[in-house]
């Protein structure tokens, strides 16, 4: 299996901004957050990307993207039937394919060498089924999360063969629900929010959004079925994710990225200087 | 390998179900002590939860009732201090060591036997209560809540439908969950109390209905789900929780407070919020802001949660579990409320139904109480069987219990019983609340100890249970109404008395046969609910007859409690209710806009407080909520009269004036000869620090030392023939009356209930239930036919047990005791007062405390602190008045009760009557054991004393004094006068207060004779005298204060007295002392003792003493 396609959602109202914002990525360079991630994807040696936009914001990302924007197709989300929904308006994209799907609310950051989308579709091809991201959360976390449970795939690997997935479990559910063995108490695996998914996804979304032409589909009832009819399996990341969405979720992003990068002692520095020029209020304090 | 470690670890069921007694009844000393060294080893080396346990009750009933009286264990021996201390602090190891190592030093004795046998039970049942702790918290489900330290950590929030605000009224919607209460068709023998399911689930079964309820005569008289939670946003960063039918509301504004059950009525809410884990467990102490954890949970900043409850004019001790499905509602709706049920509105799924349970489970652990598993059956709906499970691999009990702590429900289809059996069990039934309240909490404790030790009969009749629940359930497939009372009768007169013969009581044995004799083919049985019988209980007739039964219960048992109900703890008048079976469950529903209004009595509670506030400081929500609750008073028929109630209860009313009826505290005093003056120098004293509980004691320069074996003449191995014959002449002639001290109310016995011990028909003799007076009469009947002479009987009566005893003699013929009857009314009479704050923390803090189970001792340092606060804002030292008079006045100690034989006129009519008596006995009236034994009866007369005091052996339970060598003199001393706790326990002998008084001897102590009897003037004048040589000890006395519907508060009150032993300490009177064997010399003083006193012989010792 190889993966040659990528989808990114940008389309849910309240999220429609953040891809457009601005960051300087690790070489110091201004980039837009839609950039940093299709920068990612292509690393991955993907050919072809489909960003899933509101109706009327094609323009606007074609301007920020630059000289990007040629390997960009856009599809509009007409309707806002859910996660699962925005996913499937890129089914004519995907066509039949496997493809890689980022959201585009999310920054990753690990320690340089391969990145999270590198290593997730190496996975996938040599697992040669969907795989989802996961990363070890905290309980108090579980509310803004999907989460799966399921067993270890080999003793010492970091990949997961799931059989549930939840999506935003109360603790109470989750600690009934979604037991993976060898975590620590009170942690789960919740969805990195990024996936390697067969077309077999894209069938299963189909079915769901066709059941009631009403209702709202989520990815992780999707995906929930999907472990039913699939091998699906997660991959635990060690990287870290950052939501952008969440309260000083830019400013954290943005830190974690240059910190990683060639600017790190400038980026050190500045944070030494902001202490140093509160101390002298603080220690007053103190005495 | 050790007879007992097989029968234990045995996998085989036969021998694993051998009962203990059959091996210790052939077994000699060595081999039980050896035994007993091969369970201590087996105890603390296995790591299953069962052998653990049934070894340690093993060691304790061995030491209790099987090592005491075999040959080579010492009838004497000392219990260490430092012993006694550890247990009192539930350090059993360490008490076990220190008991194994006095054992070790000075052989095997009664006495350091009972100290191993009461630390070995407390171990066994402190394991239990571990085990179902650490089993509540690791249930999956639950774990999460114990991790959670700081509101970020929350994983809650509450469902999105909850938050959206009515624009027109301003109001949240409102969240309500209704739920019905259980009853059970069978328990199995109390098989769902939780170690029996644990370790026996194959016999852990019981059948239970859900069922809704009215009262009958009430105003609401549809049948309706008695319990019901409410829960909804506020616009205040506050935690609300009302309690409706217990008039009690808190606003909550720290996490400390949640966790602080006992400070108010609110406990159960707090277990409840808790439980549900809107305030999760782990923030128990973590110091955080519950205004932060309401902003995680509600999102909304400055908002908070307000949670109410109520129960529909439900009292307590209905045996329906009301208060664990009270639990289960709150538990329910918070649940729904943050998603962890899957749905907001309407019943539970299966698996949600089983979380409340587990959480239920939880809250009553956390409030410290603690019912079967069963009692959260009304979150299920109909009738349904639940039974216990087998831990399987996987389950967090596997390889610790045999069983899982969580019971399986199996609800029948209607295909199996059927609507038309429902029915007819519905048009069968009288369901009744009879007016007792009792604590059920030592019924199960007897009957985790009896399964473990597999009693026989116990056994047996746990067996029968279980084939009868099996015929119950046939019964229910075929619709044979008549045949399920015919069984639950069978249950209730067989297995349920044969494990527990306290269950029943003489009260319910009236009502049966008053309803047999009214009803006669047509009653068809009696069907006990719950633990026990006495409150919710269940009458079968014939369906023709029903509705003349409900109206005929109803004053048969007005009727039979009148005639007990100062002998019996009533805590209401009875009531018979309708009800119905409940065939959906716990279901809830969801009420916006004007209509998310909450029930009429929150607001005749609520209401006053917000009228009396400025409008200006009232938040926006509560405009919207007067106004929309304004304008619903003005629309809706159901809340006409609401106005009215509000403005009844804005004025303030004298609810002294508007009882009425009661005689009044004042009237009381005046009739009872109450002493104003020395009332008020009491105060004074108390106050200034005088006298006090601490003051009690004697200097710490008195030396106090053991008496020697010379002081004392030792009968337990039989006295010289010419003594017994001496006795018998003197029998013959007529020369003992016995006097029985009756003036208590058996603080202990009732909990301060306030009804006359000595008439509480406490155990079933010669065929039926009997009260402590029948059975000193039945002994002096005995006596003089022996004799050949009638023994004169006085029984001392005080201001509260006079006319009760006046009264239930007269109605029963002196419960045919036909020889001369004396009744010596008291005539002294203390008021009560409010206790010092420092007097409570000597008693709390100081005096060595048995420390409770974790969680219940939380909740008792809680009420403490409340406790304390109330002494204070009553008023320290003041009189205490809040109560029903009879409840504010005292008796003070049983030293006036002579001189009032003497003053009353008493003994001079003994004496002028039976001109022969030259001796009294003298007893407490709970001293079963004490008789007219002819043997000590010449030891007294030969030995010329003027008193003649008899005492046993201390055990580990004889607490209070003893006989000690004071300053040189021997005497007998108050365990409140002994300067330092640890003499006690050198005291070998305790003090029994069974006396043979010489009385021309103590008429002279008291400077009287004989004639002077006559004379008023000069016996006042010389018991006066005798008063100022006697110390006054003050004491805290628990009182019960009944309000509500049966709810109960104890409060701790001062009072003061004087008491008889005391007497041994006057130079001038010649006293001596003789030890007596224990089962004559002890006093049943607490029900908790009742078991033990059945199963060791005690009570066959009393009934053989008896002429019935």
């Amino acid at each position: 299996m190889r993966i040659r396609k990528a989808v990114i959602t940008a389309a849910a109202p309240a999220q429609r901004r953040l891809p457009l914002q601005n960051l300087i990525n690790r070489d110091g360079v201004e980039r837009s957050v839609i950039g940093i991630l299709i920068d990612e994807i292509v690393r991955a040696r993907v050919e072809e990307i489909c960003v899933v936009i509101c109706p009327g914001d094609a323009a606007l990302y074609t301007s920020v993207l630059g000289d990007q924007a040629a390997r960009v197709t856009f599809v509009e989300q007409r309707e806002p039937r859910g996660y699962g929904h925005a996913i499937h308006c890129a089914e004519p994209f995907t066509a039949g394919e496997p493809f890689l799907h980022l959201v585009s609310d999310h920054l990753y950051v690990g320690p340089a060498g391969a990145g999270c989308a590198t290593q997730l579709i190496e996975a996938a091809e040599a697992e040669n089924c969907s795989i989802s991201a996961v990363q070890a959360t905290r309980e108090g976390q579980l509310t803004s999360f999907g989460a799966v449970g399921g067993q270890r795939v080999s003793a010492a690997g970091s990949l997961y063969k799931i059989d549930t997935v939840l999506e935003k479990p109360t603790p109470t559910e989750a600690e009934q629900k979604i037991i993976v063995p060898g975590l620590r108490a009170g942690h789960y695996l919740c969805f990195f929010g990024m996936h390697v998914l067969t077309p077999g996804l894209q069938v299963i979304l189909g079915e769901l959004l066709a059941a009631d032409p009403n209702a709202r589909v989520t990815l992780s009832a999707a995906l929930a079925e999907l472990a039913n009819r699939e091998r699906y399996l997660a991959l635990q990341m060690t990287d870290r994710r950052y939501d952008l969405g969440a309260r000083y979720g830019l400013l954290n992003a943005q830190l974690a990225v240059a910190l990683s990068g060639k600017d790190r002692g400038e980026i050190l520095s500045s944070i030494v200087e902001l202490l140093a020029v509160r101390e002298p209020a603080e220690a007053g304090h103190a005495q | 390998m050790s007879r007992l470690r097989e029968i234990i670890t045995s996998t085989d069921a036969e021998l694993r179900n051998q009962p203990l007694e059959r091996f210790c009844a052939s077994a000699g000393t060595q081999a039980l002590l050896a035994e007993c060294e091969a369970l201590e080893a087996l105890r603390r080396a296995s790591g299953s939860l069962y052998e653990r346990v049934r070894a340690l009750f093993f060691l304790s009933a061995i030491h209790r009732f099987h090592l005491p009286g075999k040959p080579g264990v010492a009838a004497e021996g000392r219990v260490p201090f430092a012993g006694y201390h550890h247990l009192l602090q539930r350090r059993f190891e360490e008490a076990i060591r220190s008991f194994h190592e006095a054992q070790q030093s000075q052989g095997p004795s009664d006495a350091v036997s009972s100290a191993l046998a009461a630390a070995y039970k407390g171990l066994a049942f402190q394991t239990l209560a571990d085990q179902v702790r650490r089993s509540v918290r690791s249930v999956r489900g639950n774990q999460w809540m114990f991790r959670t330290g700081h509101p970020a950590d929350d994983p809650l929030r509450l469902r999105p439908e909850l938050l959206r605000r009515d624009p027109e009224s301003g109001l949240y919607p409102l969240l309500s969950e209704a739920t019905p209460v259980r009853m059970d068709l069978s328990h199995s023998g109390w098989s769902d109390i939780f170690f029996l399911g644990m370790d026996y689930p194959e016999g852990a079964r019981v059948l239970n209905i859900s069922i809704d309820l009215a009262v009958r005569g009430l105003a609401q008289s549809e049948p309706r789900p008695p319990v019901e939670a409410c829960l909804r946003v506020i616009d205040e960063p506050v935690l609300r929780l009302t309690s409706v039918d217990l008039g009690a509301t808190a606003d909550i504004t720290t996490l400390a407070e949640v966790f602080d059950f006992a400070r108010d009525y609110l406990g159960l809410l707090k277990a409840a919020i808790i439980a549900a884990g809107l305030v999760p467990a782990g923030l128990e102490g973590s110091g955080q802001s519950l205004a932060e954890l309401l902003l995680v949970i509600t999102g909304l900043p400055g908002h908070g949660l307000e949670i109410t409850s109520k129960v529909n004019d439900i009292p307590k001790g209905s045996r329906l579990a009301v208060s664990t499905n009270l639990l289960a509602s709150l538990i329910s709706v918070c649940m729904r409320a943050t998603g962890q049920i899957r749905w907001l509105t309407g019943g539970l799924e299966e698996s949600d139904r089983r979380q409340v349970a587990a959480r239920a489970i939880l809250g009553e652990w956390l409030g410290g109480s603690g019912g079967g598993w069963q009692d959260s059956g009304g979150v299920w709906p109909g009738i349904k069987l639940i039974e216990g499970v087998a831990a399987q691999e996987g389950d967090v009990e596997h390889g610790i219990s045999r069983g899982c702590l969580l019971p399986r429900h199996r609800v029948f289809p209607l295909d199996e019983v059927t609507a038309e059996t429902r029915r007819k069990l519905q048009e069968s039934l009288v369901l009744v609340h009879g007016g007792m309240a009792q604590d059920v909490g030592p019924i199960l404790e007897m009957v985790t100890e009896k399964y473990l030790l597999r009693c026989e009969a116990e056994w047996q009749g746990r067996q029968q249970a279980i084939a009868l629940l099996d015929e119950i359930i046939a019964c229910l497939r075929t619709g044979d109404i008549r045949g399920i009372g015919e069984r639950t009768q069978r249950n209730f007169d067989g297995p349920i008395q044969t494990i527990i013969p306290w269950a029943a009581n003489h009260y319910t044995r009236r009502l049966i046969e008053r309803a047999r004799e009214e009803f006669g083919e047509q009653f068809w049985g009696f069907w006990m609910l719950g633990g026990m019988a006495g409150g919710g209980m269940g009458f079968l007739f014939a369906p023709e007859v029903k509705a003349a039964a409900q109206e005929r219960m109803a004053v048969i048992m007005r009727e039979v409690k009148r005639t007990m109900d100062r002998a019996v703890p009533f805590a209401m008048e009875p009531v018979v209710y309708d009800f119905e079976i409940n065939e959906r469950g716990t279901w809830a529903t969801l009420a916006t806009g004007a209509a998310a209004l909450l029930p009429a009595s929150y607001y005749t509670l609520r209401l006053p407080e917000m009228l009396r506030r400025d409008t200006r400081t009232l938040t926006p929500a509560q405009r919207g909520e007067l106004e929309t609750f304004g304008a619903a008073c003005r629309q809706d028929p159901a809340l006409a009269g609401m106005v009215q109630t509000v403005f009844d209860r804005m004025l303030p009313t004298d609810e002294a004036k508007a009882g009425g009826g009661a005689r009044s505290l004042e009237a009381l005093l005046r009739e009872f000869g109450f002493d104003r003056v020395q009332h008020e120098k009491i105060r004074a004293d108390l106050r200034s620090g005088r006298i006090g509980l601490a003051q009690n004691r004697l200097a710490v320069s008195s030396t106090i030392e053991d008496v020697s074996r010379e002081e004392v003449t030792d009968t337990r191995g039989g006295l010289a023939p010419r003594l017994r014959e001496l006795g018998e002449d003197a029998l013959r002639a007529g020369a003992v009356a016995v006097v029985s001290l009756a003036g208590g109310v058996g603080s202990r016995w009732t909990r301060g209930a306030g009804v006359v011990k000595a008439l509480n028909p406490f155990a079933q003799f010669g065929g039926r239930h009997r009260n402590f007076v029948e059975v000193h009469l039945a002994k002096s009947r005995r006596s003089g036919k022996i004799s050949g002479r009638a023994v004169p009987h006085v029984l001392t009566t005080s201001y509260m047990t006079n006319s009760p005893m006046v009264d239930y003699l007269a109605a029963s013929g002196n419960y045919g005791y036909d020889g001369p009857l004396y009744v010596s009314p008291g005539r002294i009479v203390g008021l009560r007062l409010v206790p010092m704050a420092r007097d409570l923390r000597f008693a709390w803090e100081e005096m060595p405390q048995q420390v409770l189970d974790v969680q219940k001792q939380k909740m008792r340092e809680s009420l403490h602190a409340a406790l304390i606060q109330w002494a204070v804002s009553a008023g320290e030292g003041s009189d205490y008045t809040d109560n029903l008079p009879e409840q504010c006045l005292h008796p003070v100690g049983h030293w006036y009760e002579i001189p009032n034989l003497l003053r009353n006129g008493t003994l001079a009519r003994v004496l002028d009557e039976n001109p022969g008596v030259r001796h009294l006995l003298l007893h407490n009236i709970d001293t079963l054991g004490a008789s007219l034994a002819p043997e000590l009866l010449g030891l007294h007369i030969d030995s010329g004393a003027a008193i003649t005091t008899e005492v046993i052996a201390r055990e580990v339970e004889d607490r209070g004094g003893g006989l000690a060598r004071i300053n040189g003199n021997v005497r007998l001393i108050e365990g409140m006068a002994l300067p330092d706790e640890r003499i006690e326990f050198a005291l070998s002998y305790y003090n029994s207060n069974t006396m043979w008084i010489d009385v021309a001897r103590m008429l002279a102590a008291f400077g009287l004779t004989r004639e002077d009897l006559g004379n008023a003037e000069k016996t006042t004048a010389a018991i006066r005298h005798m008063a100022g040589r006697m110390p006054t000890y003050v004491t805290l006395k628990d009182v019960k204060k009944r309000w509500g519907k049966g709810q109960e508060d104890i409060f701790p009150v001062m009072q003061f007295e004087k008491l008889w032993g005391d007497m041994t300490a006057l130079p001038d009177l010649a006293c001596a002392y003789a030890v007596v064997p224990r089962m004559r010399g002890q006093q049943l003083k607490d029900v908790a003792q009742f078991d033990g006193w059945l199963r060791d012989g005690s009570a066959a010792y009393v009934d053989a003493l008896c002429d019935w």
